[in-house]
């Protein structure tokens, strides 16, 4: 026997606590991981490989103020550019759907390849699109949650626009962060409502990374003092005013994790205070053959240590393996496009989990350095 | 008087303990000397300070005030870890109640003290061996405590406190739970180490036919040797 083999007969001793305390911390553990990888998601979206090169245009106003066609001419011409392309948020129902998940857009379907280019599809569902004005490009993801392919309809039931969209598909694209979207063309969207001569956004992506800072400044100064002043900033920051949106729920979030947190301490710490206070007889007994103290809270640590790590395993682990192989978008009915259990995440919940051990070890140290053999022996098995 | 020099010597030892308001004197001026390789029997009416006295020889309690000096070291000055080096390496433990670990088996439990030696892992196994074919036991290793008679787990624990060779064996009631014929053997085995293994034992008992066993017998009464 080792002293390893020791502290691991005595933490199974009783197994079913054992098992339960394993169980509770492995379960608090992958609620918490979960609420993480939630926040994770809200805080950092994942991007593109092209994000870094976008530049999202909206009007200085609000996002809901459109921007006048005109200023495509202004900014195509440009030095420094790729492409550009409108970008309007169509905001309608698939069919009868209540839980619309996927976005609509309109844009200009020849400029995808420039703009955004991670969106893959055959060449030849690229022309056919291209080519009709009444098609639409479904990502992967909504194109299997919906059973489509290629030639299907596609209504749409405008929410925003008073006009409803008679789509054909003509593709179906994969390889970005979020393949829900769907795209279909802004002259069809112009025709339908009687050429307004406005689009939602312009998406401008820049032909290197250090020439978005100066595209930045340029585009906001071409339009300044106009009727229609625009906003340009990276795709990144304007994603992430879209999240400051969500700072509340980040805030529940967050409480929710400590008070996880909170009662995991007391879950562990509590099965810790038991299993020590019904061997205080036999701690004294291994006293009297001479260990000591900080030997036997040692064992205690240890034991209360190795409950954790397999809570750890189980928990952190087994939300690490979920998260990673089913789709997210699936799993959370099209809400998040990925879980992506980083190696942060993982790295919090294993401090969570040091921690715990430590904690829950505390008390019974406590009593474990008032321990006198004598006294301890007396104690009724 | 026992010819060898003495391996216990206690001197004007006085024990009192303090339960609240009151305090009771467990022990009163308590002088003895115990030669090495006697079999000592400690006996007297219950509350008369038998295991009082045997805990602070054995280095588990400590006196009010008085000496008690164990082969020329008077372990009441040891601090808290040299006692407790101290007692791993001369003293061996017996217990009324046995005191196994449940989740040990009958070797696991007999190799526990010598895990804080440097001892090799295969001089451990040869060691816990002896120690259990000494008390008829070596085919019992592989058994869990609850898998044992009363009077085998008592033959357990006794390895348990010779597995380290110490000089001194001390056993607060060691037969109190034990029917007679297993008491015999228990007893027995304690005669034969101090005869035949030159250890000193001392046993607290109440029963006259277990004192008979050892070599000298003293009274307690009130915390004060009587004789
Ligand atoms: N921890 C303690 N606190 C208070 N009194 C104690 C304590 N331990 C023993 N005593 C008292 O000391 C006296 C002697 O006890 P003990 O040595 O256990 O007696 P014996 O073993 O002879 O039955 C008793 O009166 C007992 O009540
Ligand atoms: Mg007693």
């Amino acid at each position: 026997m080792t002293v390893s083999g020791f502290i691991i007969k005595n933490a199974f001793r009783n197994k079913r606590r054992a098992a339960l305390c394993v169980l509770s911390v492995a379960m608090s553990l992958f609620l918490l991981v979960t609420l993480l990888v939630v926040l994770n998601e809200f805080t950092n979206p994942p991007e593109d490989a092209g994000a870094s090169l976008r530049i999202a245009v909206r009007n200085k106003v609000s996002l809901a103020n459109p921007l006048p066609v005109r200023q495509r001419a202004v900014i195509e011409k440009m030095a420094g550019i790729d492409g550009v392309t409108a970008l309007t948020f169509f905001g309608g129902k698939y069919k009868n759907d209540e839980n619309t998940f996927f976005a609509q857009f309109a844009m200009d379907p020849e400029k995808l390849t420039a703009v955004f280019g991670e969106a893959k599809m055959p060449a030849d569902q690229l022309a056919a699109w291209i080519k009709d004005r009444t098609s639409v490009i479904v990502g992967y993801d909504t194109a299997q949650r919906y059973q489509l392919k290629i030639g299907d309809k596609f209504p749409l039931v405008g929410q925003i626009y008073p006009v409803d969209l008679d789509l054909t598909i003509a593709g179906i694209y994969r390889g970005t962060t979020d393949d829900r979207n769907v795209f279909f063309h802004q002259k069809y969207l112009d025709e339908l409502l009687g050429d307004p001569g406005t689009v939602g956004m312009w998406w401008v992506k820049a032909r290197s990374a250090e020439e978005v800072p100066g595209l930045i400044d340029r585009i906001n100064a071409a339009f300044a003092n106009t009727s229609a002043e625009v906003l340009a900033e990276t795709e990144r920051a304007f994603q992430m005013g879209f999240i400051s949106m969500w700072a509340n729920i980040k805030i529940l979030i967050g409480s929710i994790c400590s008070v996880v947190v909170f009662a995991l301490v007391l879950v562990t710490a509590s099965t810790m205070s038991m299993a020590v206070r019904e061997r205080l007889r036999e701690l004294s007994v291994l006293k009297a053959l001479g260990f000591r103290r900080h030997e036997l809270f040692a064992f205690i640590l240890a034991e209360s240590f190795g409950l954790a790590v397999v809570g750890l395993l189980l928990g952190g682990g087994g939300a690490w393996l979920l998260y990673n192989s089913l789709s997210a978008s699936a799993l959370t009915g099209g809400l998040f496009a990925t879980l992506t259990v980083t190696p942060r995440i993982l790295g919090t919940a294993a401090l969570v989990a040091t921690g715990l051990g430590v904690v829950s070890s505390l008390a019974p140290a406590w009593s474990i350095m008032r321990l006198s053999v004598v006294e301890g022996l007396k104690t009724l098995d | 008087m026992p010819v060898a020099a003495p391996i216990v010597q206690v001197r004007e030892l006085t024990k009192v303990f303090r339960q609240g308001e009151i305090n009771v004197t467990a022990l009163h001026r308590i002088n003895l000397e115990i030669a090495a390789g006697e079999f000592l029997t400690l006996m007297g009416p219950s509350g008369s300070g038998k295991s009082t006295l045997l805990h602070i020889i054995a280095g588990i309690d400590r006196p009010t005030s008085g000496d008690c000096i164990v082969q020329e070291r008077n372990i009441g000055a040891l601090n808290e870890s040299e006692l407790a080096d101290w007692r791993n390496q001369n003293v061996g433990f017996v217990f009324q109640t046995f005191n196994l670990i449940p989740v040990l088996s009958a070797f696991e439990n007999v190799e526990l003290p010598l895990l804080l030696t440097q001892l090799s892992a295969r001089d451990r196994r040869r060691q816990v061996t002896t120690a259990l074919e000494l008390v008829g036991l070596s085919d019992r290793m592989k058994h869990l405590p609850r898998q044992l008679s009363g009077g085998q787990e008592q033959r357990v624990a006794i390895a348990r406190a010779l597995v380290t060779d110490p000089q001194l064996i001390v056993a607060d009631e060691p037969t109190g739970n034990l029917d007679s014929h297993s008491a015999a053997d228990v007893l027995d085995i304690l005669r034969r180490l101090s005869r035949d293994a030159r250890k000193t034992v001392i046993m607290v008992t109440h029963d006259p036919k277990a004192a008979a066993y050892g070599t000298r017998s003293i009274h307690l009464e009130k915390g004060e040797l009587t004789n």
